[in-house]
């Protein structure tokens, strides 16, 4: 379990994190999201121990992390952001060096090192130097390098930054196989990973926090019922005329004009009422052929646009 | 701790760095071998110290330069400060690793005994009690490249800090004779005669454990500040 507890970090007198609060249960996997320069890394090196912050208090495991250093870093696992690795060690020697570090216990040490290499998939390179290697296996490695001596906690910053789209998908499931044995935490800024990995999402926006929720609630949140799409051919220009037909349609807005003759409206109704229904009626008295009618579906990345942007004014 | 210090003397040799230390030092050393014992047709062993002493100014910045400016500069020390290692231990690790590179060259300078025991009989305690003030000299010097090696994430203006210190201390004497006893290398010229000097073994020891601390301070301090 980690706490933070009004966690402020401050560079004189900028501001880098501000007054953050939260709670991260056993087994969850948290998602930590905000545009660049948020706050996520500084939030997770303070998590980590690498930075102190300004006032407030981090508790890992039940271990404050400025008075029970030793403790505390003992159960947490560290993938910092760009990964950087020993390049002139081997895979093997880097990941036995990390276990060293971290206190593994010297008659156990050469096995739960197989053990690893072999769960994060560098058994094929385990004798190459770490320079040598890709992109995608570098951060394997640096994924081996944090699971080394059994931390309860994961911490992964930018976990997929710079992969191609194969790799992405296979640390994508390996963070997703881990979060069964782990509480996680990974910070991105692509949305669409967040919303298939993690079951907990905190946004976070010039160092506060904006939002804390579960990915389906945020989308639920600012899902306008309201709005429907349509895409019709309107050859008499009826359309103008339609709104004063529909007393619940509240402004008709024009989306694109298509090269086919058809053209695409925003359709938006007074209050929480299904148009679809009216309109179907509607345009065909009218004759005006409907070619395509849809909701507006809100997404995780809509959710976080206006969070920011809220944020923002 | 002894997890860095394997890890950082299994680097030394890794890179070439532990290669081209030992090299050069021996280099330099069979240089003054030759000039100042083996001309005169002497068999002491301390004496190529006098001049060997010198070389240490040049190349132990070699030796020291990369230790924490290169953790920084490629994000490793996150590795390293994140794992339940304490400064401390972190710091020492590395101290002790280019040590141990330095006690190594002097195993090596062994040689040069070697080749005098077979024309004479150079005097063994001398020797022992030299090479302990050159250790004691190389550790003061090692402590403060290190130093120097955590204020700056550039090795190079690590090295030339470490270099120009090194210098000044050495040439200060020269201009005054208050710096007398500031000087390192003055220090260990006593060495060589034979005699373990309490004060200057004192100096240099408390020299090395002031750098170590120091550094200790700078790395905790750059936590807040960070």
């Amino acid at each position: 379990m980690i706490e933070l507890k009004n966690v402020t970090k401050k560079y004189g007198k900028a501001i880098a994190v501000e007054d953050i609060s939260f709670t991260i249960n056993d087994g969850e996997i948290v998602g930590l999201l905000g545009p660049n320069g948020a706050g996520k890394s500084t939030t997770m090196n303070i998590i980590t121990g690498f930075i102190e912050q300004t006032s407030g208090d981090v508790i890992v495991d039940g271990y404050d992390m400025l008075k029970r250093p030793k403790k505390a870093k003992k159960e947490i696992g560290y993938m910092p952001e760009g990964v950087p690795l020993y390049t002139d060690l081997t895979v093997r020697e880097f990941v036995t060096y990390m276990a060293e570090i971290k206190n593994v216990n010297r008659k156990e040490r050469k096995q739960k090192v197989k053990e690893i290499i072999e769960q994060t998939g560098l058994k094929d390179v385990e004798s190459k130097l770490i320079k040598n290697l890709s992109r995608g296996y570098k951060q394997r490695v640096s994924m081996a390098g944090a699971l080394v001596g059994e931390p309860k906690i994961l911490i992964l910053d930018e976990p997929t930054v710079g992969l191609d789209p194969k790799q992405i998908t296979e640390i994508r499931n390996l963070i997703k196989e881990l979060g069964k044995t782990h509480t996680i935490i990974l910070s991105s800024h692509i949305l669409s990973e967040v919303s298939q990995i993690c079951n907990k999402v905190i946004i976070i926006n010039k160092g506060k926090i904006v939002a804390i929720d579960t990915p389906e609630n945020l989308e639920n949140k600012v899902t306008n019922n309201n709005c429907i799409y349509v895409t019709i051919e309107d050859s008499q220009n009826k359309i103008e005329t339609i709104k004063d037909k529909i007393q619940d349609i509240k402004k008709i807005k024009l989306i694109t004009k298509n090269d086919d003759g058809t053209t695409q409206y925003m359709i938006e109704a007074n209050g929480e009422v299904d148009l679809r229904k009216t309109i179907f009626a509607e345009f065909a008295k009218e004759d005006i052929t409907i070619f395509e009618m849809k909701k507006a579906d809100s997404s995780l990345e809509d959710a976080f646009m206006k969070l920011i942007e809220g944020g923002n004014k | 701790m002894w997890a860095v210090v394997k890890k950082e003397f299994k680097s030394y040799f890794l890179s070439p760095v532990g290669y081209v230390f030992i090299g050069l030092f021996l280099i330099m050393f069979s240089i003054f071998f030759y000039t100042d014992v083996f001309n005169y047709s002497s068999t002491n062993f301390e004496y190529i110290f006098y001049s060997g002493a010198t070389i240490l100014t040049f190349i132990i910045p070699i030796l020291t330069m990369r230790s924490i400016a290169e953790e920084r500069k490629t994000g490793t020390e996150q590795l390293l400060l994140t794992s339940p290692l304490s400064i401390t231990k972190v710091v020492l690790g590395k101290f002790i690793a280019a040590t141990l590179i330095v006690v190594i060259t002097e195993i090596c300078t062994l040689m040069y005994f070697g080749i005098l025991s077979f024309f004479g009989t150079p005097h063994i305690t001398t020797a022992l009690i030299t090479l302990l003030g050159f250790l004691l000299l190389a550790m003061s010097y090692i402590s403060f490249g290190i130093l120097a090696s955590s204020i700056t994430e550039n090795q190079i203006i690590a090295g030339v800090i470490t270099i120009g210190f090194f210098i000044l201390t050495w040439f200060l004497p020269q201009f005054s004779s208050i710096f007398t006893n500031f000087s390192l290398i003055n220090m260990f010229t006593k060495f060589p005669s034979g005699q373990i000097d309490i004060a200057d073994t004192v100096t240099f020891l408390a020299f090395t454990v002031m750098c170590i601390l120091l550094t200790i301070i700078i790395m905790q301090r750059r936590k807040s500040v960070r």
